[in-house]
């Protein structure tokens, strides 16, 4: 399974960014691997408009199995996402990576779709 | 640290009004954002100081160096915003209609246009009359608000409460349904829906409510002047209960909100004793006790 996170900071104890389109930086998890891989969302902030999309652009072409993030993604976003094979978790806005993950694996956390 | 983001769908429902009630009754403890930056006013009823300004640069406007510009046409043809006039023989952009689209520049071939970034407004930390802090924005003319921005609000707003230890953040969010809104919702921990007992009020209410729950979030409401239109009222009440959203509190029709604002001060410092601002007092109780519950 590849997990990304709409993370904050870069390891297991940073917080999650409740955000989609303007999260900080995506977080990977490789569950086979058992690695962390940091994709940054640097520009994202420079955008007036648009940045759900951007940013969902941006996942989608990392092929994750499951995204987990805070509020979930807006409604243009989430309607490219949904054309795809993975599958969205909320709910994990005020949590680390680490809880966020453990949420995740106890079913504790809602689907956004 | 607990956020209330209070937002309307429709304008004069009295969201603003509220918003600084709520933030001269919680003092020191509450920071302020006012990410209505198309309207900024909150900044009134608050005496913001203004004391610490910065730039905030949006969008990008195509600029002509003439020495090097050989007039050929190709920017002209390519604009689709008929941004490009030629005055005494030279082509010119109009920077009302450019968009900054970037098109003119790609396609001249002597590399004369330069795509220069735009002040769009500023944004302000205030000291505010309540002894605590707001975060603010103006827009400038023309001047189009964005989820940038509001969310360049918001991070100032979040830092500034980390590091000030403040135990709520009070947000006037932006108006209507779109992208600013959408970023002055994000990471609230309550939503506050604003309205008024008129068929707009109810149809705007709707539609906002679909956005926010759209991203999960847990909406409360007020319903401002009831009274103008009891049946609408009660029509509002059955929305809210289908939707399973609290509602706060009824508030009555009362001309302190006007006298209030006549005067730049919020409600609950105008007229501190009246009807209206004790039922205030309970509403933002309530809401702290909603906020409270849900931490448990």
């Amino acid at each position: 399974m590849k997990i990304i996170f709409t993370a904050k900071g870069e390891n297991w104890d940073s917080p999650m960014d409740a955000r989609f389109g303007r999260m900080e930086m995506l977080v990977i998890y490789d569950e086979e691997s058992d690695k962390l891989e940091v994709v940054s969302n640097d520009g994202i902030e420079d955008m007036e408009h648009g940045a759900g999309l951007q940013t969902a652009k941006k996942v989608i072409e990392l092929k994750p199995d499951v995204i987990i993030t805070g509020n979930g993604a807006g409604q243009k976003a989430l309607d490219l996402l949904k054309r795809t094979a993975v599958k969205m978790y909320i709910g994990a806005g005020d949590m680390t990576l680490k809880e966020a993950y453990d949420a995740y694996k106890h079913g504790q956390l809602k689907t956004q779709f | 640290m607990r956020e209330v983001v209070i937002i309307s769908g429709k304008g004069g429902t009295g969201k603003t009004s509220l918003a600084a009630s709520f933030a001269y009754l919680e003092e020191a403890n509450a920071l302020v954002s006012d990410c209505d930056v198309d309207a900024a006013n909150m900044h009134l009823l608050l005496d913001a100081d203004f004391s610490s300004k910065e730039d905030f640069f949006s969008g990008e406007l195509a600029v002509i160096d003439e020495d090097i510009c050989i007039n050929c046409g190709r920017c002209d043809e390519v604009c689709r915003f008929d941004a490009i006039d030629v005055i005494d023989d030279q082509h010119r952009v109009n920077f009302i209609s450019c968009e900054g689209c970037w098109y003119c520049s790609r396609v001249c071939p002597t590399e004369a246009i330069e795509m220069v970034k735009q002040k769009a407004g500023d944004l302000f930390v205030s000291n505010i009359k309540n002894g605590s802090k707001m975060v603010h924005a103006k827009l400038g003319f023309a001047a189009e608000n964005s989820g940038k921005l509001v969310a360049k609000v918001k991070q100032e707003a979040k830092i500034l409460v980390l590091k000030e230890d403040k135990a709520y953040v009070i947000t006037d969010g932006s108006p209507g349904i779109g992208c600013p809104v959408i970023s002055s919702l994000s990471g609230a921990n309550l939503v506050l829906l604003v309205t008024e007992a008129t068929v707009s009020g109810l149809h705007d209410l709707k539609r906002v409510h679909k956005l926010v729950k759209t991203f999960n979030y847990e909406a409360v409401c007020i319903i401002n002047k009831y009274d103008l239109n009891e049946d609408v009222s009660q029509e509002i009440e059955k929305f809210l209960q289908e939707e399973d959203i609290k509602l706060v509190a009824k508030l009555p029709y009362d001309d302190t909100f006007t006298k209030a604002l006549a005067v730049a001060q919020p409600i609950v410092e105008h007229n501190s004793d009246g009807q209206l601002s004790l039922l205030i007092k309970e509403s933002w109780e309530s809401i702290k006790t909603i906020i409270k519950e849900n931490d448990r």
